[in-house]
């Protein structure tokens, strides 16, 4: 009985696997310089710019969107809201003050190690306020998340304000992107990977979390240590994907709408499907991005297609 | 067995469970009542550690609840909350197998055997036909039923329930109750019930709860009184044994109107009926009532002890004997008021109009509808003449039941 119910998991996780090799191999194909997909030849250019520039950006991209989809994920159930993303700790927040601090500071440089410090800071900082006694709860969290998220805010407008020419800088930062990648962001990336995969050990307790925190209690969920583990590897997650590629809006907050659809709400298999799909999401809409005009930031596509999707999504929700 | 000693708990500065103790042994079904907001759900998540108690010691089968796992906890102790969230929309098969948590390793896979326990517990739970159907998809009553099924399939050794059946339809009530109740041979079972006929029915303990502090404890007919409804509901109430189960059966008398400071003494005489009305009433205005003598297969009789009034009875088709007269003499005295009710009077009770006559002190109200002073006479007339005899000298009153109980609304007013 079992066996057969979870095949459309399994069977899914195929499907998505194959359509993020392709994904990788067809976006790394796309660009201005056209690139014929057989006969490479050993022009020096043309690997240059297919292995130097387009891989590492492409395959940083696949990282990011599968980071940002499993955190997503790990948070909405976590709060048990459908509204909550990664950003929901002030991180986007935290991460954008960093950065910025680094643009006007110190003309750029330590950008995305500000940027993750910033990330994780403004994590620690939501946590310690809204904990009491080792102990947090999830309404309080998500409530001081919101109030610290417009704190930083506040003293990044300010930071604009002042900024004078670097404020294009700092825009260009907060609407994300990535047009800088090397191979070196992609290292940093990897991490991404065993952090999402611990958040996946973790499946069972998030299904039953998702059912409330007493409940949770009552089946034997260690929940207090469970909070803390999820949030630290999320934020560690969420710190990684800002550092590399800044505050992309969406992807997070969409994929694990989309495949909960398509999977069904167990974190088994909900978790893997997330980072496939966010990672194809993403590495798409870079490609859109930088061949669409001249490289639009990425978190401008994503919005402009996450969007409307969204309110597709939450009218569609409100028929039934 | 869970064991609860001296344990307080506070939100924030106010104490909302105070110095609870108790045992709930294997093979008990133990049944918690009281008014809202009286501690009961805080009580169930002191014992499922969903809060931490201020004070005192919680133990489960000797264990202090403090050292014990999340994990060991939970293969121990189930519960059914009173409102479970419903989440994603996981299948009814999901979240009953969600009962399975605390017995798997975090790598391990469900075995065959944990399928076929929590097939069972969706057996016993009348939930089978709905196992692949996701639980947004179902009533509230079927979603408990779930959440019941979840519990059964962890295999507790303790079971708590705060309202479990509370949207259920009867006979799924009493179903699950029943499947609850078996499992109570084996296990200990605690059970905060909002329905007393129900506690009365399927508990073995009842422990009463008011204002964080248990009020009383003891079998159900022990506990289930006239006497304790009045002070822990502030409920007028009429408690019968139920011919058919055995059980205290508790009936609300509605349309309560008691006066503070009505402390009135009223003696009922009456029989056969006619006195059932105004037994019912007098106490809810505060007054206090004794009634007699009366017969023990009087309707009367039934009504008075229901109530929890006290009464000067004989044995069925008796006549009155020296005590009882006795008793009826010192009851009269005492009252501030006697109402006679149009009772047929024959041999066997003449006694209580004669000694009524002869207690010249205290008025009489006559409770009748019609306003003549008559009764069904089967003493020759004999009746008839005290009766007269009373109207004679001016002491008794002819009064229909709403006049009669103006009355008795205040001590001032007992002048006819």
């Amino acid at each position: 009985m079992d066996e057969i119910k979870k095949k459309p998991g399994y069977a899914a996780l195929i499907v998505l696997a194959v359509l993020a090799a392709a994904t990788v191999v067809i976006c790394t194909g796309i660009g201005p310089t056209g690139i014929p997909f057989f006969g490479l030849s050993g022009n020096n250019t043309t690997s240059l710019i297919l292995f130097d520039i387009r891989l590492p950006r492409v395959i940083a991209a696949m990282l990011v969107g599968a980071g940002l989809a499993a955190a997503g994920v790990v948070m909405q159930a976590l709060f048990r809201n459908s509204m909550a993303d990664p950003y929901l700790l002030g991180t986007s927040s935290g991460g954008a003050l960093g950065a910025s601090l680094a643009i006007v500071f110190l003309g750029g440089m330590f950008r995305s190690i500000l940027a993750f410090v910033g990330c994780l800071a403004a994590s620690f900082i939501v946590y310690g306020i809204a904990q009491k006694g080792g102990r947090v709860k999830v309404e309080q969290l998500l409530l001081t998340g919101i109030a610290v998220s417009m704190f930083f805010s506040a003293i990044l407008s300010a930071l604009m304000y002042a900024a004078g020419q670097d404020l294009h800088q700092i825009l260009f930062w907060l609407m994300g992107g990535f047009w800088n990648i090397s191979w070196d962001d992609v290292k940093l990336g990897i991490i991404i990977l065993p952090a999402s995969l611990a958040l996946l050990l973790f499946s069972r307790e998030l299904n039953i979390f998702s059912m409330g925190e007493d409940d949770a209690i009552h089946l034997g969920v260690n929940v207090e240590r469970l909070k803390i583990i999820l949030l630290a590897a999320s934020s560690l997650i969420t710190g990684i994907a800002v550092a590399i590629a800044g505050c992309i809006g969406f992807v997070g907050l969409i994929t694990p709408h989309i495949m909960r659809l398509v999977v069904g709400p167990d974190h088994r298999f909900l978790i893997p499907a997330s980072m496939l799909a966010g990672g194809i999401l993403l590495a798409l809409s870079d490609t859109v991005a930088r061949t669409v005009g001249n490289e639009v930031p990425v978190g401008v596509v994503t919005a402009f297609l996450g969007a409307p999707f969204f309110i597709w999504l939450l009218k569609r929700r409100f028929s039934t | 067995m869970i064991e609860l000693s001296g344990v307080d708990v506070h939100y924030g500065a106010k104490k909302v469970l105070d110095a609870i103790s108790f045992e709930a042994k294997n093979g008990v079904f133990v049944g918690i009542i009281g008014p809202n907001g009286s501690g009961k759900t805080t009580l169930l998540k002191a014992i499922s550690r969903v809060i931490t108690p201020t004070g005192g010691i919680v133990r489960l089968d000797g264990q202090l609840l403090s050292a014990i796992s999340s994990r060991e906890l939970a293969q121990s102790i189930a519960v059914v909350a009173q409102d479970t969230g419903p989440g994603f929309d996981f299948t009814v098969s999901d979240v009953v197998m969600m009962g399975r948590y605390p017995h798997l390793s975090r790598f391990g896979k469900e075995h065959e055997e944990d399928y076929a326990i929590c097939q069972n517990a969706m057996a016993l739970t009348g939930i089978t036909h709905l196992s692949d159907r996701s639980i947004h998809e179902i009533s509230s009553g079927e979603l408990q039923r779930v959440i019941i099924a979840r519990a059964l399939a962890q295999q507790p050794r303790h079971l708590l329930l705060d309202e479990a059946t509370s949207h259920l339809d009867i006979s799924h009530q009493v179903e699950i109750l029943l499947t609850i109740k078996k499992l109570s041979e084996e296990i200990a079972v605690i059970g905060v019930f909002h329905d007393l006929n129900l506690a009365s029915y399927f508990c073995d303990e009842i422990i009463v709860i008011k204002a964080g502090k248990i009020a009383a404890t003891g079998s159900p007919v022990e506990v289930m009184t006239p006497a304790m409804l009045r002070s822990i509901f502030d409920l007028d109430a009429a408690v019968s044994i139920h011919p058919i189960t055995g059980k205290p059966f508790v009936v609300p008398l509605p349309g309560s109107q008691v006066i503070p400071g009505n402390n009135l003494k009223v003696h009922v005489i009456s029989g056969g009926g006619t006195g059932v009305e105004i037994i019912r009433a007098l106490p809810r205005m505060g007054c206090r009532v004794t009634a007699g003598v009366l017969a023990m297969n009087d309707t009367d009789y039934a009504a008075a002890m229901k109530l929890g009034i006290t009464c000067i009875t004989e044995p069925p088709f008796s006549p009155i004997t020296e005590s009882s007269r006795v008793g009826l003499t010192a009851q009269i005295a005492a009252a501030d008021v006697v109402v006679l009710t149009a009772t047929p009077v024959g041999k066997g009770n003449l006694d209580n109009i004669r000694i009524l006559a002869e207690a010249t002190k205290t008025p009489v109200l006559f409770l009748s509808d019609d306003g003549r002073a008559t009764l069904p006479d089967y003493t020759e007339g004999k009746a008839t003449a005290f009766l007269n005899q009373m109207m004679t000298s001016q002491r008794l009153a002819v009064l229909p039941l709403n006049q009669l109980l103006d009355r008795c609304k205040s001590k001032e007013e007992k002048q006819p």
